[in-house]
């Protein structure tokens, strides 16, 4: 079965003052549809380079990445961003901001707004996805200016989720004040990913928020380490030679 | 033969081809090498010697005391095939032995040669603590009950150990490839 997304040797440098630092070097992965793959890497691994390749935010300098078996390097600018509209949705908890004067059913409602729905429809729509995420009635009426960042986290989730995107891409959701509210969040977003079917690709520097996540992942000097042998193959060369003692038995 | 002191035969192989020594030399250099938290035994090292002699890997002599040329001692010399041994083990994790043991063992004698074979090795370690990883279930996060979350902090507990684990394997792989690319 061919991968919903995959990469294959892409390597990604940035420069650094005078020199480039090498960030990916030609890793290859493989997001099948319905399975969720945790990333688990140091600050500075690499991890959101490598899901901002996977979203179609930054583009690889070379090797390629496919989702639904398009190359989306050679994709143009607004398609990218049709598929981040539509079957690919991204998320990066450090990148919320709250709207002034809006509220949170609305701010979760005009993200529907490409296809084509009512507003009254979109809301009823963001509603539903706020209820899965345990955002009641009275709090999507709230404004996004008065929610907490556990709560933002999850009307993060609920407006990457009101589209019914079959892969979410997801950067370091840390941001939680608690434990129980992290716990509360993956087993949401577990739920979620479960339900309707849809891949994840999440990356965190804490391993305990990575449980039960079908592939894991280590990113680290731009190398990838993964618990499924495609793309990341570490050979063990332990074989025996002939003839020859060897000291370990 | 298994337990801690494996490790150690392969090391001593290392040990052996930077320059020859009797046991005890031996243990003080495996002591030093490896640091405090080994407890180096001077008579496993002995023990150690005497299976590798028997296997060919090492050959003693009996040479008169530096300090007491009327006693002699056995001083351990390596011979042909002990380069080769000591690249294989290098190369080699053993399902049983404590592996992050065998791969301290391994770095401390570890020639620059060896850097291929040493990064194999700590990227199939990380494999293996991720693929321990996975075995960790997710807690519902629903549940609320004090039996709940004191299995959820055992669980955790497996996790953070293997964390450490994955930190320390890459940490030393991005120590090996940055001075390579220095030596270079």
């Amino acid at each position: 079965m061919a991968s919903l997304l995959s990469f294959l040797n892409v390597s990604k440098r940035y420069p650094d003052g005078g020199r480039e630092v090498l960030v990916l070097d030609r890793v290859s992965l493989d997001v099948d549809a319905g399975v969720s793959v945790g990333v688990y890497g140091a600050r500075r691994s690499g991890k959101s380079t490598l899901l901002r390749l996977a979203a179609g935010i930054a583009l690889p300098d070379s090797g390629t990445i496919r989702f639904d078996g398009r190359d989306i390097a050679q994709m143009a600018g607004g398609e990218r961003g049709r598929l981040l509209r539509g079957d690919m949705a991204f998320m990066c908890a450090a990148d919320w901001r709250a709207s002034p004067g809006e509220t949170v059913v609305d701010h979760v409602a005009t993200s529907l707004g490409s296809e084509g729905l009512t507003l009254r429809e979109a809301r009823r729509r963001a509603m539903g996805v706020l209820d899965r995420v345990e955002i009641g009635a009275a709090g999507a009426q709230e404004p996004t200016t008065s929610l907490s960042a556990a709560e933002s986290v999850r009307v993060m989730l609920a407006r990457a989720l009101a589209r019914n995107p079959r892969l979410l891409v997801l950067d370091e959701p840390a941001l939680f004040p608690s434990l129980r509210d992290r716990d509360s969040f993956y087993a949401m977003l577990r739920t979620a990913a479960g339900e309707r079917s849809m891949a994840l690709l999440v990356a965190s520097e804490e391993m305990a928020a990575l449980k039960g996540f079908k592939v894991l992942v280590s990113i680290a000097d731009g190398e990838l380490v993964s618990t499924e042998a495609q793309g990341t193959v570490v050979a063990l060369p332990g074989r025996r030679r002939a003839g020859t003692e060897w000291p370990g038995r | 033969m298994r337990g801690p002191s494996t490790p150690l035969r392969g090391a001593l192989l290392g040990l052996l081809l930077e320059r020859p020594g009797h046991g005890g030399d031996l243990a003080n250099r495996l002591a030093v090498r490896l640091g405090e938290t080994w407890r180096v035994d001077t008579n496993d090292v002995y023990r150690l010697l005497e299976q590798l002699e028997k296997t060919g890997l090492v050959a003693s002599r009996d040479e008169p005391k530096r300090n007491n040329n009327r006693r002699t001692h056995l001083v351990y010399y390596p011979t042909e095939q002990t380069p080769e041994a000591l690249t294989m083990w290098m190369e080699t994790l053993l399902p049983r032995e404590p592996v992050r043991l065998g791969l301290q063992a391994k770095l401390s004698v570890a020639r620059q040669q060896d850097a291929p074979r040493v990064l194999i090795a700590l990227k199939a370690y990380e494999r293996e603590c991720l693929v321990l990883a996975q075995l960790v279930s997710p807690t519902d996060g629903s549940a609320r009950s004090w039996t709940a979350l004191c299995m959820d902090c055992t669980r955790e507990a497996v996790s953070a150990q293997l964390e450490a684990e994955i930190v320390w394997a890459t940490r030393t792989r991005r120590r090996i490839n940055e001075f390579l690319e220095r030596s270079q």
